[in-house]
């Protein structure tokens, strides 16, 4: 929980959620929440339905921003620049905090174009520069060999897998700087779930990665730190080795260990 | 008869694995024979009561076909009488002359077409921009009140369009719209021929200018239902790649929905074609085609509505009722137009 107690071989800190509480109307539904991300370094986020993991990384790009009546207070620092500042040009943010979510969510065009589409939001490029980072993205999804000779059909047509891999490359192709899956595998198959944690796994050697998970094998598979939320207050964080084999608090136990939840 | 028994396996949870993936359900069950002759018997009643549901809802089916069917009948029926005297030449005549029993379909073909164009073509771009507001930009507390206004405006029987057409809308335009029209294009060429002559306030263009104020709710109430399909999370993906609300709109929110739209679109259409009793106040009534949208024409329900009574000829009511199936003959051409487009872009993006 407290970050600057482990001292020294600590990664530097990309996103630093500092005295965070967020409110759907009247509800508070987060409560005080601190905690860094680590650069390059894939967060967990853990906890039973309803805890605010969601809406914590609902918070990390300001995607509560779309709906009225849903405010955070605190601060949630990206490189130092505090995000929740209403000044924040929220394109930009977005650009620099991608997201994939629990269902793939293909745009309704063509596999090239679901990806070609973010790159020319930022960038102007010749047809041949856009076709070299549209594979690129592809390949780093693990996903060109698939639909290398299909790329003109609609990305609605692949399976979820696929759509999601799909997600990822996109989100990627925008090079963003941090990302955030919110419980990406929970709508796929154990082989795709495979795919897409190795992919994630691959993705911390450019990206910082925050993911909620109800999956608590897959939060010790692919993080490196884990935080367990529970009804809205963060009650442990820490090394995820350290979260699930020796748990500092009795809540964090229980749910580990199937006694709740 | 069934029991649940949860199985208490760690009894030292203090109750806290209520979680129900750890409860076991035991089904317990007698099969009697009197147990199974009521069941029986109960069983065959529902299966008489789904028979005659399902006759029911077959013939409340079949009626519309009848009904249909009906329809087309009668009107070719009617119009055999016109189609033997003036052939395929009254679909090119301009002429209407009921002392020499002399019809033709073109003006008010030509009339019907022009009007719903222009009525297409100012309705469909601001319907569009009301249902973007609508659901994407619009203050939460505005939304109901703006929502509920135009439904109402679909309400408006069209006799008041008509009237207001005619006593309030009319003037206005003769005075200050058409002038501005013809002194801004009067030296364009093509734009010139558009909006030529005086500006007589009733007319081609103002009859479309009603049709679209009176098309405008369809297109919008439907844009914005089906905008409303999209689901939240399809946004949030295009916002969260840092897509501007007008991106997420042009990108993401139109295709999705486009099948939708040009439904609405279409509807909208079918009421502009067949739209009479505002349309009739307004267009002048004049049997002639002219290249002027300012000029007095008339559309094919018009021409109906303002006839039919002094009809007297059997020529006559039968080139009226010929109108009426060419009308059906259009309407019926647009549907199936829009629904092979629906048709491609399903294939297309399938």
């Amino acid at each position: 929980m407290n970050a600057t107690a482990h001292a020294p071989k600590e990664p530097p800190t990309k996103v630093s959620v500092r005295g965070l509480d967020f409110y759907y109307g009247a509800d508070r539904s987060l409560k005080n929440v601190n905690l860094p991300l680590h650069a390059n370094k894939v967060t967990a986020f853990i906890g039973p339905s309803g805890c605010g993991k969601s809406t914590l990384l609902r918070v990390l790009n300001r995607m509560y921003d779309l709906y009225p009546g849903q405010r955070a207070e605190g601060e949630v620092l990206l490189d130092g620049e505090n995000i929740l500042d209403p000044a924040v040009d929220l394109n930009a943010l977005r650009s620099r905090v991608g997201m994939i979510f629990q269902k793939p969510t293909p745009f309704p065009m063509s596999i090239y174009e679901n990806i070609a589409f973010g790159i020319r939001l930022y960038e102007k490029l010749s047809r041949a520069d856009l076709d070299e980072r549209v594979e690129t993205a592809l390949r780093g999804a693990a996903l060109w060999d698939e639909v290398k000779d299909k790329l003109q059909t609609s990305g609605l047509g692949l399976s979820g897998g696929q759509q999601q891999r799909l997600c990822i490359a996109r989100s990627v192709a925008v090079q963003p700087e941090v990302i955030l899956f919110d419980e990406p595998c929970s709508a796929l198959d154990p082989i795709s779930t495979a795919k897409v944690e190795e992919l994630i796994d691959e993705l911390t050697n450019r990206y910082t990665i925050a993911i909620v998970t109800h999956n608590m094998q897959q939060a010790v598979r692919v993080s490196d730190y884990t935080a367990f939320m529970y009804l809205g207050e963060l009650v442990e964080y820490g090394e995820t080795d350290d979260v699930f084999n020796k748990p500092k608090e009795k809540r964090t136990l229980d749910y580990i260990t199937g006694r709740f939840g | 008869m069934f029991s649940i028994e949860p199985n208490r396996r760690d009894a030292n949870g203090a109750g806290q694995e209520a979680g129900s993936n750890m409860s076991e359900v035991v089904l317990q069950q007698a099969a009697s024979p009197s147990v199974v002759a009521d069941r029986t018997r109960v069983l065959g009643r529902l299966a008489l009561v789904d028979r005659i549901f399902r006759q029911a809802t077959r013939a409340a089916a079949v009626i519309v076909l009848v009904i249909l069917g009906g329809v087309i009948v009668s009107l070719v029926y009617g119009s055999l009488p016109s189609i033997r005297a003036f052939g395929f030449g009254f679909f090119v005549s301009q002429s209407w002359n009921p002392v020499t029993e002399n019809f033709g379909a073109a003006p008010a073909i030509y009339g019907t077409i022009m009007t719903s164009a222009i009525a297409m073509l100012i309705a469909v771009p601001v319907g569009l921009g009301i249902a973007v507001f609508l659901t994407e930009l619009c203050p939460y507390v505005m939304r109901r009140p703006i929502g509920t206004a135009i439904e109402l405006l679909a309400g408006i029987p069209s006799i008041i369009y008509g009237i207001w057409g005619l006593f309030v809308l009319a003037p206005f335009l003769q005075s200050h719209v058409q002038p501005a029209l013809i002194a801004a294009f009067g030296d364009i060429p093509v734009f010139s021929m558009l909006f030529a002559g005086p500006p007589y306030g009733i007319g081609m263009l103002t009859a479309g200018f009603i049709l679209a104020i009176m098309v405008l709710p369809f297109v919008a109430s439907i844009s914005r239902d089906v905008f409303e399909t999209v689901p939240p999370v399809l946004k949030e993906a295009a916002s969260g790649i840092g897509c501007t609300t007008w991106e997420v709109m042009r990108y993401v929110v139109m295709p999705y929905t486009r099948v939708g739209v040009i439904g609405g679109v279409m509807l909208g259409l079918g009421r502009a074609l067949g739209e009479t009793m505002a349309v009739t106040f307004v267009i002048g009534n004049a049997h002639k085609i002219s290249g002027s949208l300012l000029a007095p024409g008339t559309t094919i329900s018009a021409t109906i509505a303002n006839e039919f009574t002094e009809a007297v000829g059997d020529l006559y009511t039968s080139a009226l009722i010929e109108l009426g199936l060419i009308l059906f003959l259009i309407t019926f051409v647009v549907l199936a137009i829009a629904r092979y487009m629906l048709m491609r872009i399903e294939q297309k993006s399938a």
